[in-house]
């Protein structure tokens, strides 16, 4: 899952990144409102984070021009001012969630996977495909009975195989859904991680969960 | 009566002085009809008893008549609505008219009195049967002699009817008048008090916190029409102040937010797993900058509103300022070091102010504070302090961001940061030129800005100088 953080205060973008990758969220931050909604239209985010007080672009201004030039990821505004009018104007140009600075932390994760899971489509939350199981809010991960350890990329990038279990995706799609703007795309760090990731759901068993389709990418799908 | 309303007790006032009026003018028509009346009576008395002696006379008033022999002579006396007595000089009956036939009407002893002193008399008398009687008695003398004595009497019954239907009239006509002339004022005062009833009503939505509500007034030149545009004045002077404490604790709040959100937010991060001894030392750093910068804005809040409401205390004495610059200049070295940023100082002169010195020396800090704050690494500030006239012109320029023109105004105003300086800076409060200009004005002084973007910014200073230089 990736997510575009549009936010001027340095040491509040900071540690809004660091919180997000640590729930092994891909992250790009952007200081000002003109470069979010270049990023926005450029890349194809799962989530956007917008705080209202923007220099030179205000937020919600950003919000309506990306709604109209098609963006259709889930935003969350983040308002210092805590007057209804201003989270009005923020949802009534297209945002899907707000929260009023200074929030808790664990609310605005919350909230975070809130917004992926009703876009995701899978409203419990828990995602499985054959006997695999992902919690999305406790990240634990099991097959059958036991259960299965991943570093924060790795259960990233098992998250996203997961919400789109049954499509094919691409090596790109799964750089820029999982990776963040530092990824390098002409290295093979993909098919490595999907090795890692094979080792640790088919140890044991003849088929792998994650298919290989030739020429274009992965697939996860059950056996049956 | 304390809560009876303005229209019940105008009403009163008004009815109740009418009432007196009406009554007045009641008393004193029937007062006066009654006395034309009577001097009516009286004359007519007079005028038939003049005949009446006129025609005795003829007669040289004897031998004793009989009235039909008078009557006969004289048919216009039977004609007049008027009786007559003849008493003998002994106030005894002789004859009298047949209209009064056989009434017994004695002469009274205060008639007879002053007939023997040859006086005539009015008289009213009142019978049994309630007819009121007007009676004049004249004597007949000859020489000394009391011949005779002529009564010429009337009844007072038309008279009397008349003022009997004036007092009717008067006891129906005055409460009407007064009933209709009160319903007039309670239409009236009522009428006259709308605006204020639309005034109370606006100021009430008013504390709803609705401060578009005005008050209209169609005839605006009287006492009530000044009365609703001296609100609406002061609604509209209340609105604006009111939007400017609410711009001003919104402000207040968003820059005391920020650095919440940062504290909040990196202090539950790092309270969400155990790590490594130095992240949380870089939390506890932060944090402290973030403390530092709220008690910052505290502060300052505090000192500016302790300046508004006047309670900051000044020391005014003579400054040397140009020691004071010296200082400044210094320190602007020192805060510029970091960064590359020199200050230079390009002219002085040796100048006393009155002021204060600890805020004159805030006031330039803040500005060099400032100036080398938004100067790009490497660029120089420029410090000069001269006598213009009977001015000091201080003047600190940079080469920095500057501001763009449409902003100048504002940014004197309280919390008020261009985007470009809040990118360039974060540590400003948004206090330090707000505070500055209160301080030059308190000094009596004033404060100008030019700049332009990227242009770099040019404050510039006049103070007075103190009037003996020692």
């Amino acid at each position: 899952m990736r997510i575009l953080v549009v936010e001027d205060e340095p040491k509040v973008a900071s540690f809004i990144r660091r919180a997000l990758e640590e729930e092994s969220y891909a992250v790009d931050v952007c200081i000002d409102g003109a470069g979010g909604l270049d990023w926005a239209q450029t890349i194809n985010y799962d989530l956007i984070i917008l705080d209202l007080m923007l220099p030179g672009l205000p937020g919600v201004e950003v919000l309506k021009r990306a709604r109209a030039a098609g963006v259709k990821a889930p935003v969350m505004i983040l308002t210092a001012r805590s007057e209804v009018d201003q989270r009005v104007k923020g949802l009534d140009a297209g945002a899907d969630d707000y929260l009023t600075k200074p929030f808790a932390i664990e609310e605005l994760l919350a909230r975070a996977r809130a917004l992926l899971r009703r876009a995701g489509g899978a409203p419990s939350g828990i995602l499985q495909v054959d006997d695999v199981v992902l919690n999305p809010v406790t990240r634990e991960v099991t097959r059958g009975d036991q259960r299965l350890e991943f570093t924060t990329k790795e259960y990233a990038l098992m998250e996203y195989l997961m919400r789109n279990a049954g499509r094919v995706l691409t090596r790109s799609m799964i750089a820029e859904h999982v990776w963040d703007l530092d990824f390098d795309t002409f290295t093979n760090v993909i098919d490595v991680y999907i090795s890692y990731l094979r080792n640790k759901i088919d140890k044991g068993r003849e088929r792998s969960l994650i298919q290989t389709i030739r020429g274009s990418g992965y697939m996860m799908r059950s056996d049956g | 009566m304390n809560n009876t309303s303005i229209r019940v007790r105008l009403t009163l006032w008004y009815g109740s002085a009418l009432a007196l009026i009406l009554l007045l003018f009641a008393v004193a028509l029937y007062l006066v009809m009654s006395r034309a009346l009577r001097e009516q009576v009286d004359a007519s008395l007079d005028d038939a008893a003049a005949v009446a002696i006129r025609t005795l006379g003829e007669h040289r008033f004897g031998p004793f008549l009989i009235f039909e022999d008078l009557s006969q002579d004289f048919p216009e006396l039977a004609l007049l609505d008027k009786f007559f007595q003849i008493f003998g000089p002994a106030g005894q009956v002789t004859i009298q008219s047949s209209n009064i036939q056989s009434r017994e009407i004695p002469l009274s002893q205060t008639a007879f009195q002053a007939s023997l002193r040859g006086e005539s008399t009015f008289e009213s008398v009142q019978f049994k049967k309630g007819v009121s009687l007007r009676l004049l008695s004249v004597p007949i003398r000859q020489g000394e002699q009391l011949v005779n004595i002529l009564r010429v009497g009337t009844s007072l019954q038309s008279t009397d009817r008349m003022l009997r239907r004036l007092l009717v009239g008067l006891y129906i006509a005055s409460p009407l008048a007064l009933l209709v002339s009160l319903m007039g004022g309670w239409f009236l005062s009522g009428r006259a008090l709308r605006p204020v009833h639309a005034i109370t009503q606006a100021a009430r939505r008013i504390t709803a916190g609705d401060w578009s509500q005005r008050i209209l007034t169609p005839h605006s030149n009287d006492e009530i029409g000044q009365l609703a545009s001296t609100f609406n004045d002061m609604i509209g002077r209340l609105e604006v102040s009111f939007k400017q404490i609410r711009q001003f604790s919104a402000d207040a709040s968003h820059e005391l937010r920020t650095p919440l959100t940062i504290t909040k937010g990196e202090t539950e991060l790092a309270l969400r797993r155990p790590r490594q001894a130095e992240d949380y030392r870089g939390v506890l750093e932060s944090n402290l900058e973030e403390i530092d910068r709220m008690s910052r804005i505290v502060d300052e809040l505090l000192f500016l509103s302790r300046a508004d409401l006047g309670e900051i205390k000044l020391k005014m004495f003579p400054v040397q300022l140009d020691d004071l610059f010296r200082e400044i200049h210094q320190q602007a070295n020192l805060l510029g070091k970091e960064r590359q940023v020199q200050t230079v100082l390009t002219r002085i002169e040796p100048v006393v102010v009155e002021g204060d010195d600890l805020r004159l020396r805030e006031l330039l800090l803040n500005l060099v504070d400032n100036a080398v704050k938004y100067s790009q690494e490497g660029q120089t500030v420029e410090l000069a302090l001269a006598v213009v006239g009977d001015q000091v012109k201080i003047i600190v320029q940079d080469h920095g961001i500057g501001i763009a023109p449409e902003n100048h105004a504002r940014v004197f105003d309280r919390f008020y940061r261009t985007d470009d300086a809040r990118a360039h800076a974060a540590k400003g409060t948004g206090l330090g030129l707000a505070i500055c200009k209160w301080i030059v004005e308190v000094h009596h002084g004033t404060i100008e800005l030019q700049s332009a973007v990227h242009g770099g910014s040019c404050f510039t200073v006049f103070l007075p100088l103190a009037a003996v230089p020692a």
